[in-house]
């Protein structure tokens, strides 16, 4: 009997459950819907919930209630206290800024005024022509945000007066050539110094001239020192040149000289020496034989010698003939 | 537990409307964002500054104005200032300062910041004029830059003492010759340029000739050594063959007198030489008288 009273109870009991599950069940679907929807269309209102996200190499400082709350650098989905109760601010630390003086690198024109900003006075009372590179990062977030109220024109003028104020101490010489280095280093070490004095979390990476050159008034005179300067050195080469074409020449006729004199020492010494046996050979003959040896000697000479000469033949003490010949022209006109 | 559970929303919901209407300057709420600086005034009287986070205030009575806590950049106009020595040089400035005493600054500058700025250009370029006045171009320029730029700083901060500004920096960005001086310095820098390149012309001709004297003076050398040895050498030869012809002919002087002449008489006697023989020469010995008369002479 109680069976019979309970069967309808449980029964509604059972209905009950099944129509509860099925609503759980219709909610959830319509929440995980809702969630597919709100994730679809890039959770508009996210940002509400305090929900932000950071890339790698930002930072975002996060105020509460107005006042600084902390910094915050870790990439990815990140969450602070919903709004008004937080407040951030991204900031690109990692990014790498470029300000240009004196130079547009982006258009092809010079500006106006451009060009007044890359004239600048040296030490030595002249003017050179001189455009820079300034790369700076943010080294401090909060700094960068809350330091400076114009960070970028500020970093301008700061720039500006870093490098002449460098320049300024330098001679005009020293900036164009063998001082760039020093000066890039000497205004970077300065600019650092003044912008940390401002607190406005900016680390200066690099000042870097661009185009360093004499105004172009005196261009064409600076030219010509550097022309000079290699007209001495093409003369010191042809100078050279010419060293070096006179040395081996006069060594050359040096050699010929002693070669010549060595020669004329061996040939003396080798004919002495022949003509020395010669004698010597005819002296063992002549001593065989003094007399005829003579007396062949002297026939040969004069058999060699007469015929070829004018003869006169003279009887002795008759000397007085002498004046009569024609002995030359030079006595003829005697008496 | 419900009940409990709606409270708590509800607080949490008007503490958020709170914020949020604090953030707009509305309500007893007042939030001081890091960077600025508030002031609340009660009927025109200053009650409180603010720092950055929360405070509360009576809404509608008290009233809020809001300034920068940050550094403030300030660019001047450029100016045509004279120096010591009677040049002209035309001088860019910027000023950094800050608003240190918000209830000074409100009492000195009551129009705002706008009128603060107009003062401060004012004031910094007249100080700039009264410092550099006193220094020569050279020493704006160069070795006296920074000290300058201290004395300007010092004498804008004490125009500013007690009106509620700081001045952190005062600095020359940019300087500028007047077109007239630009030309003087164009030229000189032009005469110091082409005295230099005729230094080095003639340097280099210096070096040149220098070298080249030196190599003919090289070369002389060379040659009058060798002509020098060569002299020792032919000297040394006809010693030599001196030496040699003496050995050999001193064995028997006579003879050689007697060879000698003989070469001598070949060489000396030739073509158009008239000899005056005599009968009784050696030579004709058998020509004339019998043979042998002589023989034993």
């Amino acid at each position: 009997m109680a069976h019979d009273e309970e069967d309808p109870s449980v029964d509604a009991k059972v209905n009950r459950s099944v129509k509860r599950l099925l609503t759980s069940v219709l909610v959830v679907l319509l929440l995980l819907a809702g969630s597919a929807g709100w994730a679809y269309t890039g959770f508009p209102g996210a940002e509400y919930l305090g929900f932000y996200q950071l890339k790698p190499g930002q930072s975002a400082v996060i105020l509460r209630l107005g006042a600084y709350s902390r910094t915050d650098s870790q990439s990815g989905l990140r969450w602070h206290l919903p709004i008004p109760f937080e407040t951030h601010d991204i900031v690109n630390a990692s990014e790498i800024m470029r300000l240009e003086f004196g130079i547009r690198s982006d258009t092809a024109e010079v500006p106006e005024g451009v060009l007044r900003e890359s004239n600048m006075q040296t030490g030595d009372n002249s003017i050179v022509d001189l455009g820079f590179v300034m790369q700076y990062r943010i080294s401090d977030p909060y700094e960068s945000l809350y330091g400076v109220a114009d960070v970028v024109p500020t970093l301008r003028d700061a720039a500006q007066a870093a490098v002449r104020e460098v320049v300024g101490k330098m001679t005009v010489d020293g900036v164009i050539t063998e001082r760039r280095g020093e000066v890039e280093l000497e205004s970077e070490r300065l600019l650092q110094e003044i912008v940390d004095s401002y607190e406005m979390g900016v680390e200066v990476m690099q000042v870097e001239l661009q185009q360093v050159q004499p105004p172009e008034e005196v261009r064409a005179a600076f030219d010509d020192v550097v022309a000079a300067a290699q007209d001495a050195n093409l003369a010191i080469n042809q100078a050279k040149g010419y060293e070096n074409e006179v040395i081996p020449r006069a060594r050359a006729e040096a050699i010929e000289l002693t070669e010549s004199a060595l020669a004329y020492r061996d040939a003396k010494i080798a004919e002495s020496q022949g003509e020395a046996e010669r004698f010597d050979a005819l002296l063992v003959a002549y001593r065989a034989a003094p007399a005829v040896t003579r007396k062949r000697l002297y026939l040969e000479t004069m058999e060699a010698v007469l015929p070829h000469v004018e003869k006169v033949i003279v009887e002795p003490g008759a000397a007085s003939i002498l004046p009569h010949l024609a002995l030359g022209k030079a006595s003829r006109g005697e008496p | 537990m419900k009940r409990i559970l709606i409270i708590v929303v509800a607080l949490l919901l008007l503490l958020t409307a709170l914020v949020a209407a604090g953030n707009r300057g509305l309500g007893p709420v007042v939030i001081t964002e890091e960077g600025t600086q508030q002031i609340i005034l009660r009927l025109g009287h200053v009650i409180r500054e603010t720092k950055p986070g929360w405070s509360l205030r009576v809404p509608i009575l008290d009233d809020v104005k809001t300034y920068e806590r940050r550094l403030l950049y300030l660019n001047t106009e450029p100016d045509v200032i004279q120096t010591k020595d009677q040049e002209r040089i035309v001088v860019d400035n910027y000023a950094m300062w800050k608003i240190d005493d918000i209830t000074a600054f409100i009492s000195s500058f009551p129009k705002g910041m706008q009128q603060a700025e107009k003062q401060m250009d004012r004031v910094v370029r007249a100080g700039v004029r009264e410092i550099i006045a006193r220094h020569t171009l050279a020493e704006v320029l160069t070795d006296q830059r920074s000290e300058i730029m201290a004395a300007i700083r010092q004498r804008v901060a004490e125009s500013f003492a007690d009106t509620g500004i700081a001045i952190h920096d005062v600095r020359i960005n940019r300087t500028e010759l007047p077109p007239a001086i630009e030309k003087n310095v164009h030229a000189r820098m032009k005469t110091d340029r082409d005295r230099l390149a005729r230094k080095y012309r003639a340097e280099g001709e210096e070096q040149a000739r220098k070298i080249r004297a030196a190599a003919d003076r090289d070369a002389q050398v060379i040659v009058a050594k060798a002509k020098g040895q060569s002299q020792v050498s032919r000297g040394e030869g006809d010693a030599e063959s001196t030496r040699i012809y003496a050995a050999a002919y001193g064995k028997d002087p006579e003879f050689y007198a007697f060879v000698r002449s003989l070469e001598a008489y070949r060489k000396s006697i030739g073509e158009g030489t008239t000899v005056i023989l005599s009968p009784d020469s050696e030579f004709f010995q058998f020509f004339v008288g019998s043979g042998g008369a002589n023989e034993r002479r």
